[in-house]
Parts: structure tokens; C-alpha cells; sequence
């Protein structure tokens, strides 16, 4: 007995120490691929390239999609055919945490994969490879295809291309039957009921949603609210974001440019107008109780539950709501989206053209064993054939053809829309990420199923033609004006204010200021509204905006600068 | 009865052990005892120690990705930052009540939960209530506080049905719009959701009380209450002082995801706790160097109130950590 | 320290017995009033689950209008499908019960073992060991350093980075510590009279004695290693054989949440709309995690809760 507890004894040190000391002998192969692959930074060198023999050499690619998603199933068919006809083998990596945290070792430890989507920390920590010069001599056709656009890729700091976009340059004629921004979105009933009026200005929404809240004051049995405002957490425009858009600016986040000089305009009396207008709507019991305390879910159940009859948001962050009131079969109960200003004379600027979404897309990472190899697999992708295989699918398996158009039967559609089948059957999150052709190919088709104009009129449900005719629109993009050519530094949202900067932090100050002082101000008993205001105006004198407006000033002159053609 | 078996071990404790010295043949008398620790004491040297280095972050400017000797030095510019800012008060008022509340309360409902299931005589029963009133403690607190939200709603909310209807309350109040309850709240949510699990604990304190007291109370006729006050709280007492020890040191970390997702604008100046506020300033803003700051400041406070801790329970002749 | 013994050894309730007198009505009113007490207490813990369990089963898009409560409105499995859709789910799965296993073993041995020198006063490093592990609970170097560490340590990528860095807790060490506190000191006395080395004191007396407490500790290490998911998000996330149920879970609940809120999935390409209109919503897909992460765990839980469960009752039948 004795001696056997000796040996447990014996054997417990030994598990201690090895534990101990010996930890490094345990590993195993760990991820670190590499230090010694950086310095392969730009060597071309290494020009082992699949084409040159016609036979297909296999290689892997290790992608870090900075984004949460699924990664494809083995067998993925579009992945296949990759494999087969490129040799290129990807491995994802997707974020399914805190962004910050991961980029945060990942930088600190110099671990990257070969690829990376874009992030300014990541551009700023020298994590990528410029690509001008790859470009230039593996890639003719990415380069003809960024040629409008090069100068905009440019990194602010030091001239590089670092990033291929992944959004925003466009061929052909562009279609778009979803408009997915900011408006003042209004129930179908509502317009209904009232014969299809044009609405204009702020005023007569307003009185539109007064008159059917009046005249209908419970929609299925509960309560009709008039108009919501989603204050949560980042989802916070549905508060902020209005006032520009009311006096015919378009979305330029916190700011608003007037030749070229940009001022916020939290604090300016056309905000100010804006607040007021709620606060009186609250005193009206238009607005909901309840509005500012919910969180999003409880505001989405709202939307869904059909007695919401207006609120200012970004079309995408509802539209879950609107697809469960389709399912509802509650069609009347979905909304339209009008372009409000304060004075009928103003032409609304809601409804911009696309631009570059900067800093988004892939890059190339300084560990990347082999950069030549990874551009001429990009150039080989943006081909019109391969472009087609990533929105499209496959000829015949996808989607037909007749007489040269594009089309889907409806089993074809209904897969397409089957998170399972996509992943066996379509490469969704690499073609979001890769360089893309946008508008039409040069065959004519639409580069997107759902702009196709035979696709666009399957879809299109009885009760929408109505609300259509009625207005002699094809589409609900029609309620806006045709926007006008994007100024040159357009947008200034997408300026990166730089991390810890005093901007940044003035921005976030800013945005604490609002959703602390807004909500009250608006629920204010209206006599005390403006001491509220005036307190806000004046919290904000103390915050630093200037260094907020400074940082976005000098860069719209850079962009001016360098984006002019 | 606190008070007389105080005395009693205070009379009764040994007067300040002489200290041992350290001689050879103690330590080869213990070497056991020493090959059993030290390795340990090695392991966690290492694995929580040797990173401490990454404190000198909160005097740099951090950049990852730059190497040590690239960093640029700021002294104490991030903690003037933190100590500086208009709302640093305020979050730090903020983080100490709702972790005073958290404390005191997830104390006492433990420590009632676990005496209360200790009287349910069917086995079967008890083991069913303790089960499911640990359920909670195992969904997210983005559920829950969904869950909260729902209850406190001013449309068809639990809360407001059940008060309306005790006629406690006229009209349905908007709980999460003001100030004043947004503390009692959090409070609340985190009993409902830990203090089942809190019990756990205490009950195999319970577990380890030998039976033969009972009886030996019993005989006596002792009724329930007296046997709960005079051999189950002094057969867990050592275990509910360590605990709250314990717990008092880590009253800062009031936590940030209920706070986080109950929390709106207009409870903001009651809701923010200093984990917010780093997390705001700090690590969304790619400022490890705010973020490492934030968090020397909470563990000099935390270990100053563990010390305290210690040292009262010392003085008062109770159990101690240290 | 020494008043456990003391408590231990002088009865409180002997002191005091004189005293005592059992009531008639006390002991009826007491336990109508636990009873009423212990219905509410289960109402209200176990609504939270059950809500959690409908909605689950509840379609995507019916349960953005909330107001589901007990009972799913639309039922589906379309919620659990898409969860076992991913093949990865079955290997991560298996991977997330060796770690737990493990880790619980090694931890109960290794902390126990701790915790039984740090509570032998006589120890002479005895303080300085109980300080330095103390402290750790208090501080956190943080994630980057800690990192550096793992990386130098070879440990990036590798399956013992789940065991390694969380052998030890110091709470729990304490907390058997203090139960150890309470074993009367004869058992241990005897033991070493007859010539018993501190180990095999430990392995033959100690250990068997804490039987509850090392219950309740296995349940806080194997509940901890189940759920954890952020050394999986941080060292391993690039190699897929090492994700555990969780990290993948994890996975699938932030894309869900992404393909509906990130404004170039929900809007950008038209197909992607498509995919918007999915059954699947965040709501119903956290739901339908939360029942698939917790219910291995909660399976184990009445094997380690016999153990300190017991008490009075049984303990008064047993004798």
C-alpha cells in the first residue's frame, strides 16, 4: 500500500514537472507560418505560376475574413471548379468575435495568413503588401478594370495600394430595383388610405401619420404608433442622421459639407428644428413611449407586428421585418421609403451612387509565400466567365439562358435563396470579398440576379404593382430623385478618423452627448425643451469637435486633391 | 451567538504563533509537502506573472506590432486620461453601487436560497428545485437581459401586469427610462440569474456539517430556526467569510454586458461602468495601452479592498484568506 | 484558522440547548411558507429556459414579432437543422469533451493538492504560496501579453492550450482550502501516527474527505470548460480540428447575426437579399445554441450533485 501511493506520488511529479517546464516539447505544429515567408514580400521572383505548361499545380491560400460567416462545405461546387481549373485551394479563417481583440494579437504577434480583408488597423500596422506593381505586371485586366478608380485606392498616408476594393466600380448601365438606405419610410396602408398623396416635406408626413393614427388608433387589435426611433447601441442613425437629409444633404455620417468644408450638425439650428418637430410629435403621442428604452429586437418585433406606421432607419436594418410581414401575408403593413425635406423647394439627396468601399475588399499579406501567384489568380478570377460562375452559378444548373437573358426558374430562385444550398453551391463570402464587375456584362445581363429586369418583374407581388401604378413608378428606388454625379470626396464617412486619435475620440464623445441628451430633450415637457438644448449645445462646445472637423477637413482636401482626375 | 463564539475562539485561539524559522530540517521534514506546491507555485509564476510585463503598455502609446524598444513612452499620460475625463467619477460612482448591490445581495439570496433548500425534507424535491434554479445561470446575458426587457415593457410586460394588478402601482411605469431603478435592476437580473448556481457552494458546505449535531439539537428539541442559526450558518461560516472575502475584492468588476444591453441613452449617467468606459475609450479605439491602464487601476483598488477585507475579518477573529 | 476546529469540535448547539424550545405552529407556517417559497423560485428560474426552448422551435421569422412565451407559435426544427447542418459541429464537439474532461481531472487533483499544503499551518512556505496565488485573481496582464506568452511557449495552434493555462484556479483552491479547514484535525493526527508521508495523507485521507467540495469544483471547472470559447477564438481559431462546440456555435450565431445586420450582406448583392428572407433569424438561432451548448453539461450535473445535495435528511436516515 505504502509503495503504491509512492508511485502516485512519483508519477504526480512527473506530470508536474513535465507540465512545468517542458510545456514547449508539447505544442505541436503551431500556426506561426511564418516570419521567414515576409521577406517574400514583393520577390517575383518565385514565377512557378500555373499557367505557363497548361497543367494546373495546387496551392493553398489562407484567408482571414474579417467578418463573421460559414465557411463553404468540403465539396462546394464553385470551390471545386476553383481548384480544378486554378490549382487554388482556399482556407478560411472567419471573425466570430471581438474584431478588435483578434487583430489585436494577430498584429502583435505578426500572424497573418495570405490574404486579409481589409482594415485600416491592419494598413496601419504595415500588415499588407502594396500591389501597384504586382498589378501592373501580372494583372492587365484588374488593372484595366480599377483604372477609373486607381488614385482613390491610394492609402491617405503613404500613397500605396494596399486594398482591391470589393463594392463600387461599375460597368455597363446600372439597374438597382432595392434602394437599401436612409429615408423616412412610411406604411403602404398609410398611403393607401389617403388615395397615394405625394409627400414632400416633414410636415405632411407628420400630419399623414397623425390623421391615420386618429382615424385607426389600433391596427389588429393593438395600439397604432405612430413613428419610432431606434436609439441602440452603434444602430443609433435612426436618431442622428436625419437632420443633413432634411436640408437636401446626402449621407455624410456626422457631417454635413458645404463647398468642400465639412461642420457637424448635431448642434445647428436645422437639427435643432428636426428635435423640436419630435418633441412635439411626442406631446401629440405620435412617438412611442417606449422608443428609446427598447433594444433592437423589441423594436423589430414592433416593425413586424404591423403597427408601426413610420420611423427613420436605413432600409437594411429592417428588412427582416418586412420579409416577416410578407410571411404574415400583412403586405399593406411593409413600407415605402420617401426622401422627406423640411421645404418642398429642396431637392432630396438620399439616394446617392455607389462609391469605392474603401478599405474594404482583400489585400495581400507580408507573409504571403507567394504574392505573384495569389494576383494572377485574382486577375484569372475577374474574368467575365468566372464573374458570371460567382453571381450566376452554373449555365443550365443555376440559372438559363434564353434568347440570351439571363434567367432563374422558380426552383433555381428558391435554392438560391437557401443558406444550406448556398453552401454546397455558391462561394458567397469569397465573391463578397473579391474584385467584382457591378452594372451588366458585356452580353447586356445584369451582374446581379435580382436587378435583372425578368427577375425584378417576377418579383413584384400584386399589392406592390398597385402601389406602383399609382405613382407611375417602376420600382420604390423611383420615390427618390435620381441622384446627381458624388462630389469628389464623397463620402466623408468613410475617412478614417485614425484609432486614439483626438478625433476619434471627440467623435465618440460626440455621439455619447447625443444619444444622452436627444432622448430627453425630445421627451421634455415642451417648455423645457430649450434649457435641454442649450445644455446639449453647450456639452458639445466643451467636447473637442474641432479636432474632429480638422481630421475630416484635411482629409477631403487630400481626397480633393488626389481623386480629381 | 456570533458574538459568543467569538469570544470563545478569540479565548480559546492560540496567542500569535511564535513564527517558525526556516531551518533544513523542517524543510526535509516537509519536503513532500514542498514537491506537492512548488512546481505549482512555478506554473503559475509563469503562466500569470511572467505576462505582467505587458503592464509597461499603460505607459506607452501601444502599437501592436511594433517591438518593445519601438514603443513610444508617454508616462502616465493614459492614466491622467482616465482620471481626467468628466464621466471617470461618475462610472466609477456607477461600477462601486452596482457591485455593492451584486455582492450583498448575491450573498444574502445565496446564503437564504441554500438554508431554505436545506429544509425541504423529500430528497427528490430538493434536488429538483436546486436543479432548476441553477438553470439560468447557463444562458447568455444577452438572453436574459432579452428577457428582462420584455418583462419590464410598458406593453403587456409581466412587471407592470402583476404590480397593476396587486394595485402596487397605477399606471405601467418605463423601468429601464430611469435612473433611479437602473441599479436595482441590475441587481436583480444578476440574483435571477446566478443565485442558483451561487447555492451550489454553500450547499456542500451543508453537506460537510456532521449530522450528529443535528440530532444532537434535536434531543434538545431545538425547532428549525435554531437549528438553522446555531449549527448550519456556524458549520458554513467559514466558508461564507472567505467568499466574502473574496468578493470583496472583486467588488469593480460589476461587470458590462447587463449594463451593456439593458442600458439607453437615457440611463447613461447611471448604467456606464468603468469596463464600459475603457471599452469604449480603450479597445474600440485601438488603445490597448487605455485598456491595460484601466485595468492596473481596478486590481490596486481590488487588492486594497482585499487587504481591508482580510485584515477586518482578522481582527474580528474570523477566518481568513491570507 | 483555528476556530474551525473549535466550532467543530465544542457544539454550538449544545451551549445553547436549554434554551430551545420547539413551537407547534412554527414548523406548519414554515413550511407552507417554504413551500410557496420553492413553486415561485422554480417559476421564475424556470421560465427563462423554457422561453429559450420555444423559441428555439419557433421559425425565424414569426419570432422577430416576439411575444412567444411558453410555446412555439410556428413550429420548426429549421433552427436545429441549421445548427447540424455544418458538418463541423460533431468534431468540435468531441473536441470540447476532452478538453473538459481533462481539464477537470487535472484541475481537481492538481488544486486539491495545493490547497491541502496551503492548509496545513505548519507549512513554511505556507503564506508567501497562498499570497502569490491569491493575487492572481485580482489582476490580468492582459490579452496581448498573454499571447506573447502562448506563442512562446509553442502553444498556438495546439490542444494543450486549452489545459495548460487554466490548471489552477485560485478560487477554487481556496474554497477547498477552507473546506479542508473543517476536516477535524484527529483524522488527519491518526494518519500520521501511523507513519503516513503528506502525500499519501493527502491521496488516502484527504481527498476521499472532500468529496463534496470536489463535486462542486468539478461542476465550476467542467461548466467553465465547456463554455469557454475565447482561447479557441484567440490561439487556435486557424486550425479547424482544434474548434470546440462552442467556438463553432459561436461561428454560426455571429454569421447569422451578420447576414442580417452588416448592410453589404443584407442589401448589397440581390442574392444575398434572397438569403436575408431565410428561416433562420439571430433570435431563433441563439435559442436553438443555447439548448445545444447546455444540454451535455446539464446531463452531468445530477451525477456530481448527489454529492452535495445530501445533508440533514440523508444524513440523519444513513446513520
Amino acid at each position: 500500500m505504502g509503495g503504491k501511493s509512492k508511485n502516485m506520488f512519483k508519477l504526480s511529479l512527473i506530470v508536474l514537472l513535465s507540465l512545468s517546464f517542458t510545456l514547449t516539447g508539447c505544442g505541436g505544429n503551431n500556426s506561426n507560418n511564418g516570419k521567414d515567408a515576409a521577406k517574400n514580400g514583393g520577390a517575383a521572383a518565385t514565377e512557378t505560376a500555373a499557367s505557363t505548361d497548361g497543367k494546373v499545380e495546387p496551392f493553398d491560400i489562407s484567408v482571414f475574413i474579417g467578418e463573421a460567416g460559414q465557411p463553404p462545405t468540403p465539396d462546394n461546387k464553385i470551390f471545386k471548379k476553383i481548384k480544378n481549373e486554378t490549382g487554388a485551394k482556399f482556407n478560411f479563417e472567419y471573425l466570430a468575435g471581438d474584431i478588435n481583440q483578434k487583430l489585436g494579437v494577430m498584429i502583435a504577434g505578426q500572424d497573418y495568413p495570405d490574404m486579409m480583408t481589409g482594415n485600416t488597423k491592419l494598413t496601419a500596422a504595415g500588415a499588407y503588401i502594396p500591389l501597384e506593381d504586382l498589378i501592373e505586371k501580372y494583372a492587365p485586366n484588374l488593372k484595366a478594370h480599377y483604372a477609373d478608380y486607381w488614385n482613390m485606392m491610394k492609402d491617405p498616408n503613404d500613397g500605396h495600394i494596399y486594398i482591391l476594393p470589393n463594392y463600387g466600380v461599375y460597368n455597363g448601365e446600372v439597374k438597382s430595383s432595392w434602394y437599401s438606405g436612409p429615408a423616412f419610410w412610411i406604411q403602404k396602408a398609410v398611403l393607401k388610405e389617403f388615395g397615394y398623396p405625394k409627400v414632400k416635406t416633414l410636415d405632411e408626413y407628420v400630419d399623414l401619420i397623425a390623421k391615420y393614427k386618429e382615424k385607426y388608433p389600433k391596427i389588429d387589435g393593438s395600439p397604432t404608433v405612430g413613428f419610432e426611433i431606434l436609439n441602440y447601441d452603434w444602430k443609433n442613425w435612426g436618431l442622428l442622421n436625419a437632420p443633413q437629409h432634411l436640408i437636401g444633404h446626402p449621407n455624410d455620417g456626422g457631417v454635413v459639407v458645404t463647398d468642400g468644408v465639412a461642420e457637424i450638425f448635431a448642434d445647428k439650428d436645422y437639427a435643432k428644428k428636426y428635435y423640436q418637430k419630435l418633441n412635439e410629435m411626442n406631446q401629440q403621442g405620435l412617438i412611442d413611449k417606449e422608443t428609446f428604452v427598447q433594444n433592437y429586437d423589441q423594436y423589430m418585433a414592433k416593425l413586424s407586428s404591423g403597427t408601426v406606421l413610420g420611423m427613420f432607419d436605413q432600409h437594411w436594418n429592417f428588412s427582416a421585418a418586412e420579409d416577416s410581414l410578407t410571411t404574415q401575408g400583412k403586405i399593406e403593413r411593409t413600407y415605402v421609403g420617401l426622401p422627406l425635406v423640411y421645404d418642398a423647394s429642396t431637392k432630396d439627396y438620399y439616394r446617392d451612387l455607389a462609391v469605392l468601399n474603401l478599405n474594404n475588399g482583400l489585400g495581400i499579406s507580408i507573409n504571403a509565400k507567394d504574392p505573384v501567384k495569389i494576383i494572377k489568380l485574382l486577375e484569372t478570377l475577374i474574368s467575365e466567365d468566372w464573374q458570371k460562375t460567382f453571381s450566376w452559378g452554373i449555365e443550365g444548373e443555376d440559372y438559363i439562358v434564353k434568347d440570351g437573358r439571363f434567367m432563374k426558374t422558380q426552383e433555381q430562385r428558391d435554392n438560391a435563396a437557401d443558406p444550406t444550398w448556398q453552401m454546397a453551391n455558391k462561394a458567397k463570402t469569397l465573391f463578397g470579398y473579391l474584385p467584382k464587375l457591378e452594372g451588366s456584362y458585356s452580353d447586356g445581363n445584369s451582374t446581379d440576379a435580382s436587378a435583372q429586369p425578368e427577375e425584378y418583374a417576377a418579383s413584384v407581388k400584386p399589392y406592390d404593382k398597385e402601389v406602383l401604378a399609382a405613382y407611375g413608378f417602376n420600382s420604390y428606388v423611383d420615390f427618390f430623385s435620381k441622384p446627381p454625379a458624388n462630389p469628389v470626396y464623397y463620402p466623408a464617412w468613410s475617412i478614417d478618423l485614425v484609432e486614439g486619435s483626438d478625433a476619434k475620440i471627440a467623435n465618440t464623445k460626440l455621439n455619447e452627448l447625443s444619444t444622452k441628451y436627444l432622448p430627453k430633450a425630445i421627451l421634455a415637457d415642451p417648455g423645457k425643451f430649450d434649457s435641454i438644448w442649450s445644455d446639449y449645445v453647450g456639452d458639445i462646445k466643451k467636447a473637442n469637435v474641432k479636432a474632429y472637423e480638422d481630421k475630416i477637413n484635411e482629409q477631403i482636401k487630400w481626397r480633393i486633391d488626389t481623386w480629381s482626375k | 451567538m456570533d458574538e459568543t463564539l467569538g469570544k470563545e475562539t478569540v479565548a480559546l485561539h492560540p496567542k500569535k504563533r511564535k513564527k517558525q524559522p526556516i531551518t533544513w530540517s523542517l524543510i526535509k521534514n516537509q519536503n513532500q509537502l514542498i514537491w506537492m506546491s512548488v512546481p505549482l507555485l512555478l506554473y503559475i509564476v509563469l503562466f500569470a506573472y511572467v505576462p505582467v510585463w505587458g503592464w509597461t503598455m499603460a505607459f506607452q502609446n501601444y502599437r501592436p506590432g511594433r517591438s518593445f524598444s519601438e514603443q513610444e513612452w508617454v508616462g502616465f499620460k493614459q492614466f491622467k486620461f482616465l482620471f481626467t475625463d468628466d464621466n471617470f467619477l461618475r462610472v466609477l460612482r456607477n461600477t462601486l453601487a452596482m457591485g455593492m448591490i451584486n455582492l450583498v445581495l448575491g450573498f444574502v439570496t445565496a446564503i437564504v436560497l441554500a438554508l431554505l433548500l436545506n429544509e425541504i425534507r423529500k430528497m427528490f424535491w430538493k434536488r429538483i428545485v436546486q436543479t432548476i434554479s441553477y438553470l439560468p445561470h447557463f444562458l447568455s446575458w444577452i438572453i436574459v437581459t432579452g428577457i428582462v426587457a420584455t418583462s419590464l415593457s410598458i406593453n403587456d410586460g409581466i412587471v407592470n401586469i402583476v404590480l397593476m394588478k396587486l394595485h402596487i402601482i397605477k399606471d405601467p411605469i418605463l423601468w429601464l427610462s430611469e435612473g433611479k431603478y437602473f441599479w436595482g435592476i441590475v441587481g436583480a437580473s444578476h440574483v435571477w440569474k446566478e443565485v442558483g448556481w451561487n447555492t451550489i457552494i454553500y450547499l456542500a458546505a451543508i453537506a460537510s456539517i456532521d449530522p450528529a449535531l443535528y440530532e444532537a439539537a434535536e434531543i434538545d428539541g431545538a425547532s428549525r430556526y435554531k437549528k438553522m442559526r446555531f449549527v448550519t450558518l456556524p458549520g458554513i461560516k467559514a466558508t461564507i467569510v472567505i467568499l466574502l472575502i473574496m468578493s470583496v475584492g472583486h467588488v469593480l468588476e460589476a461587470g458590462f454586458e447587463v449594463q451593456y444591453l439593458l442600458g439607453n441613452g437615457l440611463v447613461m449617467d447611471w448604467s456606464e461602468t468603468i469596463d464600459i468606459f475603457v471599452l469604449k475609450y480603450g479597445l474600440a479605439q485601438g488603445n490597448y495601452s487605455l485598456a491595460t491602464a484601466g485595468g492596473i487601476f481596478k486590481t490596486v483598488v481590488s487588492v486594497t479592498l482585499l487587504l481591508m477585507a482580510n485584515w477586518t475579518a482578522k481582527r474580528l477573529g474570523e477566518e481568513r484568506l491570507l | 484558522m483555528a476556530n474551525q476546529q473549535i466550532s467543530r469540535g465544542t457544539t454550538p448547539g449544545l451551549s445553547v440547548k436549554k434554551s430551545l424550545r420547539p413551537s407547534g405552529l412554527e414548523p406548519v407556517l414554515f413550511h407552507s411558507f417554504n413551500t410557496v417559497f420553492m413553486i415561485c423560485l422554480v417559476l421564475v428560474t424556470l421560465y427563462p429556459f423554457i422561453n429559450t426552448i420555444a423559441v428555439s422551435f419557433n421559425a425565424g421569422n414569426d419570432t422577430i414579432r416576439g411575444g412567444i412565451y411558453l410555446w412555439p407559435r410556428v413550429w420548426t426544427t429549421q433552427n436545429y437543422k441549421a445548427i447540424f447542418a455544418s458538418g463541423t459541429i460533431y468534431d468540435a464537439f468531441w473536441i470540447s469533451v476532452a478538453r473538459t474532461v481533462i481539464s477537470t481531472i487535472l484541475n481537481i487533483f492538481l488544486t486539491t493538492m495545493l490547497a491541502y499544503t496551503l492548509s496545513r499551518k505548519d507549512y513554511v512556505f505556507r503564506k508567501p504560496i497562498t499570497i502569490i496565488f491569491v493575487l492572481t485573481m485580482y489582476f490580468s496582464a492582459g490579452l496581448i501579453p498573454n499571447y506573447f506568452l502562448i506563442k512562446d511557449l509553442n502553444l498556438l495552434g495546439s490542444f494543450w492550450v486549452y489545459i495548460f493555462p487554466t490548471m489552477i484556479s485560485a478560487f477554487n483552491m481556496i474554497v477547498i482550502r477552507t473546506y479542508i479547514g473543517t476536516i477535524p484535525e484527529s483524522l488527519l493526527e491518526s494518519a500520521r501516527i501511523d507513519g503516513a508521508g503528506d502525500f499519501k495523507i493527502f491521496m488516502r485521507v484527504v481527498l476521499p474527505l472532500c468529496k463534496p467540495v470536489l463535486a462542486t469544483i468539478a461542476l465550476f471547472v467542467a461548466v467553465g470548460a465547456w463554455n469557454s470559447w475565447f482561447d479557441a477564438f484567440i490561439y487556435t481559431s486557424s486550425k479547424q480540428s482544434l474548434s470546440t462546440l462552442q467556438y463553432e456555435l459561436m461561428k454560426l450565431l455571429s454569421s447569422t447575426m451578420n447576414s442580417n445586420s452588416n448592410p453589404n450582406v443584407a442589401a448589397g448583392v440581390g442574392m444575398d437579399r434572397d438569403s436575408a428572407k431565410a428561416m433562420v433569424t439571430p433570435l431563433s438561432i441563439r435559442a436553438a445554441i443555447t439548448i445545444v451548448a447546455s444540454v451535455p453539461i446539464l446531463v452531468v450535473y445530477p451525477f456530481m450533485q448527489k454529492y452535495f445535495v445530501v445533508g440533514l435528511n440523508v444524513g440523519s436516515v444513513k446513520e
